[in-house]
């Protein structure tokens, strides 16, 4: 099959399988996992195959950037002409398919062992909660609660397609609007996987929230592709970043003159904020860790794999016009992004290691790491942000499923002791899991290296490090020390969580009964593990002492995507951005291993010890979730609680009665005053008149005849005066 | 020969002095009787008028007697309803006969 | 036959009246016969429009299937009927609509009779209006279908709530509100009809290819103002009595009331199809015969209709009433709708123009698929639990898991999720809108913004959060009548969401031939 006609085709798998497990398989939890799964892996194959033939054909990666496999068609007939939409493969979507097949896969697969497929069901188990847990006897006549399986299983695997299906659009797409497709679907998809336990009341909420916030995004980016398309008259990538369209952006001014802006730097800015929100960047980071309600899957697909790293995408796709117009510095769109970059990095480092809850940790670390990619795309690292983004992807969800995992085995502790006031996702509750369950023990030590940038045999170390040389070798200096401080407390708040949840021993009974997990679990760990390691290889820098050559730096290429004119080299190697990623990374580890070694049940936190009052601020995250209710969330509510009802009610119904008001009291005057008197009186008078005339006439007729005669003699008398006077003239 | 306006004049008083009676009476046969006064008067004038103008032809004489027979018989039917109306309403004041009244 | 090919036109626009008349000798107690010879009456326009739709050639410019008859001779109005892009997709609009409203109807029991023939004379109302091309001819068929709509409400409305007015008077809330609706729109097409009436003394005909000719190039001094001075009082009183309808803020009052008390298939109808009728008049009427005023109070149309975006979606979001949530996101879409016409004036002849009304036009037939739907579904809720209020449901999803999933579809048809049909309307308004009338635009998103709010309001009050007690065990699932009511809509939707093309193609041309 011809290449592009497979581009076409891969997305529609996963929602294919969303219609049919919708509509047909609702019931079965085996077909829909083998539907959902099944599609996951067509996709996957196919992906696997389209990234083969887009590096292998000639010129590798740098032909793919010249020629990308591309596809268009009409879609919406506007005027003369019409809207297009199509498919295209270049490097950095080959690059971009590549982890996105892999995670989906894995992530679909573990899903399977997540809700507990084969146990049974529970008998209080209701649709929209979490499994509480079935009560089974075993052969000696013992009951045990052993995990149950997730009552809305199929719903599940329905909508987790639909996410696959959003994300891989995104990836394949040829314009800016079908990306903005596929995002749009992620969103909702996120919602309603986010609140996939609709009845419990912090889930529902979360999921709006996270709606919401990244609505404001999205609010945002759609101005910016309807400014684009109007700017541009088109969103496709092959016009829209041709270099006559880019000159024309840089040299047009923004919109009204907007801050003094070119209308690319406004455009780039107004696409930017999309990625704010739904890559969670300061100040809309809020959502995602509100977003640990969903299942762990979700959390690993929506917040590691795709979701957010579509934000990135985006804003390296659009890379071109964020930095046209500026030759060697950076534009004010790039200033933006590096400053939001940096300081969220900071900024969420710090509070994650203020976090107790495992999942809530790498919720923060996500938000960090993004704003490292962020800030490296500031910067105008591109190859850099490209490279993060894959092995985040990789060893983000490797953590998460880990974590899954590890939550796994202390629900199946809570459940064997009956004590449900213990919270299993709480890393206070753990300690000694390593014993207990070695396989997502190393594997999450493999991720958690990785995260933390541990030199050489990690795919984060080559990544993150790119990004610190980038930035040295530019002379970005603020954002160098930020980024290196944030990777210091990475290390050291991962490291932190591997030996409060590995390491010392068992803190709660819970945490003893703990075991292993499924083989569905684990095996897409270790294969997340592998690229974890092995993904950094594929980039090691051209000119790095010793193992710089050994393996083709394959990454490099996708800076082929970019137009020609901004493609840029390598920067040189500099042993300095090495130390400070060597120093960071082993220091912080080394520190957290030194603060946490002798960690005991029930001890204050070292780290609380250590910051005091400043950990309550940290681990309340600033307290800006609260500013926020209290301030745009009390006043949205109270326009549309108070404001807009007081205005129709009060004051446009209120006009509108008081003009019903006065026609009212009109027609009451005029009724009064006119219509009664004059005119019903003239007909009362009418009628009432004959009547009377009548009542009082008819008296002449007194049935007396003498009367009548008398009237006779009288008229008799007068005719003839008459007739007389008459017969005289 | 006296004038023939003595007659009429004769004629003319009777004939008022019966229609006083009839409009004035309150009793029905009083009323009658104004009516035959009335009659009568008619009878006087007719007499004097052939007497005067054409006393060969008889006509004048027989207008005299239909007059009478005439007079007579609504005599007869008026008593006889008189009588009637008596028997009814115990009353013969023509005053309280006005059934017909509006 | 023939007889039919010639007068399609007049045959859809009457087959509902000659429905009407058959039901009227149909035996009143006959309620199941009823209901069924209405609804089959009603598909009779359906069919012929699908007829008309596929004969219809999208590539040729003015209008089709013309018919004329003479009508009042002496003032020169005709009844003059045909159809373009932009009054075919409205047609059709109203001939999908009004059947699955009848079905939607089947649970009325009382005077079934005289409720169907009122529907179908109110078909009859709105498919004149978007069929008919003489001014007089506008605007009877215009007030012609308030009748039906006053009585629809006012006698088969909500049995409960009542408005208290003023000096202690209390009404009960239908009567409150066709009241309303009906009085309030008849006062503001009073300036509607003296404009017509002086469209017609000033240049001697009410044909609208005429005017359309002639109007616009008209000089000289009539009643004592100059031209233009009589233009923009003609204008204002078109815009004012169109803009009460679509409704365009602050005119916009009337329309909670109404929908809310209306019945369901009343609401269906009165969001789906005769809140175009406003619209509709603005981009038959206003554009063509006022360019210049138009052109000129763009701005100001565009904000009141930045107002409806936002202040829509706000008052949606404080509403505990679900109908009047519902009602509330009309106004939020009407407002794009509005946008777009004004984007599409002040930038005529251009792209702008032609890409903002093929958004609005887009958005006129989506809106009335996505507004019948939750409409509809509000109905199929109320039908079991017999309240509105939101904070009664609570955690139904498990108890009607097809409804839940058909409302969240529906909702995200009605929010805009792209792949659904409301995205790329939405898309198109705001990108012929965001060149002219920028700051609006910008502002309209805060509108966009509550929009998800409301709409995720409506399902965590419903679908979401702990299961409300009250209703395990009492709550039937939705049933197949009403699944043949939402489907089709359903099916629609997604697919316009994803190629959009039959049905812009067709729009495209007319808006093109109009306004490029």
């Amino acid at each position: 099959m011809a290449t592009e006609q497979l581009i076409w085709l891969l997305p529609l798998p996963p929602l294919v399988s969303f219609f049919l497990i919708v509509l047909l398989a609702n019931r079965n939890k085996a077909l829909s996992h083998t539907i959902g799964i099944g599609a996951a892996f067509l996709s996957w194959l196919a992906g696997m195959v389209v990234f083969f033939r887009a590096v292998t054909g000639e010129h590798g990666l740098h032909g793919l950037g010249e020629h990308p496999l591309h596809s268009a068609m009409d879609w919406l007939p506007l005027g003369d002409g019409a809207f297009q939409i199509g498919v295209n493969i270049d490097p950095l979507s080959a690059l971009t398919l590549f982890f996105v097949c892999w995670t989906v896969l894995m992530i679909f697969i573990y899903s399977v062992g997540y809700h507990n497929f084969g146990q049974p069901e529970g008998e209080h188990d209701q649709k929209g909660l979490p499994p509480h847990g079935a009560t089974v006897t075993d052969e000696h006549g013992h009951q045990h609660t052993v995990l149950s399986v997730e009552p809305n299983y199929s719903r599940f695997f329905a909508f987790i397609s639909l996410f696959a299906f959003g994300m891989f659009v995104l990836v394949v797409s040829d314009n800016l609007l079908t990306l903005f497709v596929g995002w749009e679907i992620m969103g909702l998809c996120s919602y309603l996987l986010i609140g996939f336990w609709f009845a419990k009341p912090s889930a529902r909420a979360a999921a709006i929230k996270a709606f919401m916030t990244t609505r404001i995004g999205d609010v945002f980016m759609l101005l910016g592709l309807a400014y684009l398309y109007s700017a541009a008259g088109s969103l496709s990538y092959s016009v829209i970043f041709s270099p006559e369209v880019l000159d024309r952006l840089v040299h047009d001014a923004a919109v009204g003159g907007f801050l003094g802006l070119s209308a690319a730097g406004l455009i780039g800015l107004l696409l930017f904020i999309g990625t704010v929100g739904k890559s969670a960047q300061f100040p809309l980071h809020v959502w995602l860790p509100d977003a640990m309600e969903g299942p762990t899957p979700v959390s690993a697909m929506i917040h590691a794999a795709t979701m957010v790293s579509a934000g990135v995408y985006m804003v390296i796709r659009i890379f071109p016009i964020l930095a046209a117009g500026a030759e060697h510095g950076l534009t004010p769109a790039m200033t933006v992004m590096a400053f939001i970059g940096a300081f969220t990095a900071l900024f969420a480092a710090t509070i994650a290691v203020a976090q107790n809850d495992i999942k809530r940790v790498l919720a923060y670390s996500t938000i960090s790491q993004l704003g490292f990619m962020i800030a490296a795309l500031g910067i105008g690292a591109y190859v850099a942000a490209a490279f993060h983004l894959l092995t985040h992807a990789f060893f983000k969800a490797l953590l998460f499923l880990g974590s899954g995992s590890v939550i796994h085995g202390m629900e199946h502790g809570v459940l064997h002791t009956g004590n449900h006031d213990v919270d299993p996702q709480d890393m206070m509750n753990m300690g000694g899991l390593r014993k207990k369950m070695p396989v997502t023990f190393w594997t999450f030590l493999i991720g958690g290296f990785a995260l933390s940038g541990f030199p050489f045999i990690t795919a984060g170390f080559w990544s993150k490090d790119e990004i610190l040389a980038d930035a040295w070798a530019h002379g970005h200096t603020a954002v160098f020390w930020t980024l290196a401080i944030a990777a210091l407390l990475t290390a050291f708040y991962t490291m932190r969580q591997i030996m409060l949840t590995f390491f010392g021993e068992p803190r709660t009974k819970e945490a003893e009964h703990a075991h292993e997990t499924p083989w569905t679990m684990t095996a897409p760990l270790v294969i997340l593990s592998v690229f974890a390691v092995a993904a950094g290889w594929a980039g090691i820098p051209e000119d790095f002492p010793i193992l710089g050559g050994l393996v083709a730096n394959f990454i490099h290429g996708v800076s082929a995507t970019l137009p020609a004119a901004m493609i840029e080299k390598a920067p040189a190697f500099n042993v300095i951005p090495l130390i400070a990623s060597l120093v960071v990374a082993l220091g912080g580890l080394f520190l957290g291993w030194l603060v946490y070694r002798k960690y005991k049940a029930g001890a204050t936190d070292p780290v609380k010890k250590m910051l005091g009052g400043l950990h309550t601020v940290l681990q309340n995250k600033y307290y800006l979730d609260e500013l926020y209710q209290a301030t745009f969330v009390r006043l949205f509510n109270w326009i549309s609680e108070v404001f807009t009802p007081a205005m129709d009610r009060g004051v446009i119904d209120g006009f509108l009665h008081g003009i019903a008001r006065v026609a009212f009291s009109l027609g009451g005057i005029f009724r009064d005053r006119f219509e009664t008197p004059v005119i019903t009186g003239a007909a009362d008078l009418l009628g009432n008149g004959v009547k009377g005339f009548g009542r009082e006439f008819r008296g002449i007729q007194s049935g007396r005849i003498q009367q009548y005669m008398n009237v006779v003699l009288v008229i008799v008398v007068v005719l003839a005066v008459f007739i007389y006077i008459l017969a005289q003239v | 020969m006296i004038p023939l306006s003595w007659y009429l004049i004769l004629a003319a008083a009777l004939f008022s002095l019966g229609l006083f009676g009839v409009l004035s009476r309150k009793n029905a046969v009083a009323i009658l009787m104004g009516v035959e006064l009335m009659l009568n008067a008619v009878n006087i004038n007719l007499v004097a008028f052939w007497r005067y103008s054409a006393p060969e032809v008889i006509a004048g004489q027989v207008f005299t007697i239909i007059v009478f027979a005439v007079s007579a018989a609504e005599v007869a039917v008026g008593l006889a309803l008189v009588i009637s109306l008596y028997r009814r309403r115990q009353t013969v004041i023509a005053e309280n006969i006005d059934l017909l009244r509006w | 036959m023939d007889f039919f090919t010639e007068h399609l036109l007049t045959a859809i626009l009457f087959s509902p009246v000659v429905a009407g008349l058959v039901l009227l000798f149909l035996p009143g107690e006959e309620k199941k016969l009823l209901r069924v010879a209405a609804f089959i009456g009603s598909l009779i326009p359906l069919a012929l429009s699908l007829i008309l739709w596929f004969r219809f050639d999208p590539t040729a410019t003015g209008f089709q299937f013309e018919e004329q008859a003479a009508w009042y001779e002496a003032i020169n109005s005709s009844f003059h009927l045909g159809v373009d892009g932009i009054s075919l997709a409205m047609i059709l609009l109203t001939a999908i609509l009004t059947p699955l409203a009848i079905l939607a109807s089947f649970g009325i029991s009382d005077r079934v009779k005289a409720y169907m023939i009122l529907f179908l004379f109110l078909e009859t109302g709105m498919l004149g209006v978007f069929m008919s091309l003489d001014l007089l001819i506008f605007f009877v068929f215009y007030e012609i279908g308030l009748v039906p709509m006053y009585f629809l409400i006012n006698q088969w409305g909500s049995a409960t709530g009542e408005r208290k007015l003023w000096g202690g008077m209390v009404v009960p809330a239908r009567t409150y509100a066709s009241f309303k609706f009906m009085v309030y729109t008849m006062g503001a097409s009073l300036g509607l009809l003296l404009a017509i009436q002086m469209i017609g003394v000033v240049s001697g005909t009410f044909d609208l290819p005429e005017l359309y000719r002639s109007w616009t190039s008209l000089s000289g001094t009539y009643f004592g103002l100059d031209i233009a001075q009589v233009k923009t009082i003609a204008f204002w009183a078109f815009t004012i009595a169109f803009a009460l309808k679509v409704p365009v803020w602050p005119f916009h009052t009337w329309l909670p009331d109404a929908h809310t008390e209306a019945p369901t298939a009343g609401s269906m109808i009165l969001a789906g199809v005769l809140l175009k009728l406003g619209a509709y008049g603005f981009i038959r009427l206003v554009l063509p015969l006022y360019p210049d005023q138009a052109k000129y109070f763009a701005g100001a149309i565009a904000f009141l209709a930045v107002m409806a975006i936002i202040f829509g979606a706000f008052a949606s979001y404080g509403q505990t009433d679900f109908k009047r949530l519902v009602a509330y996101s009309s106004v939020n879409h009407m407002g794009f709708v509005v946008l777009g016409i004004a984007a599409a004036a002040l930038s005529v002849g251009t792209e702008n123009a032609v890409i903002a009304m093929n958004g609005t036009v887009l958005q006129m037939f989506n809106h009335g698929l996505s507004a019948a739907g939750m409409f509809f579904l509000v109905g199929v809720l109320y039908d079991r639990t017999h309240t509105r209020d939101l904070t009664k449901y609570g955690g139904l999803f498990p108890l009607i898991p097809v409804y839940g999933g058909i409302l969240i579809f529906t909702s995200m048809a009605s929010l805009g999720l792209p792949g659904l049909n409301g995205f790329v309307s939405e898309f198109l308004v705001v990108r012929g809108a965001w060149p002219v009338l920028t700051l609006h635009t910008a502002l309209s998103m805060i509108g966009l913004l509550f929009t998800g709010a409301y709409i995720l309001k409506g399902i965590k009050s419903t679908l979401h959060g702990p299961v409300n007690k009250e209703w395990i065990g009492h709550l039937k699932e939705i049933d197949k009548r009403e699944l043949l009511v939402i489907v089709p809509l359903m099916a629609l939707m997604l697919w316009l969401g994803i190629w959009p093309g039959w049905l812009l193609g067709v729009i495209n041309h007319t808006v093109t031939a109009l306004f490029g």
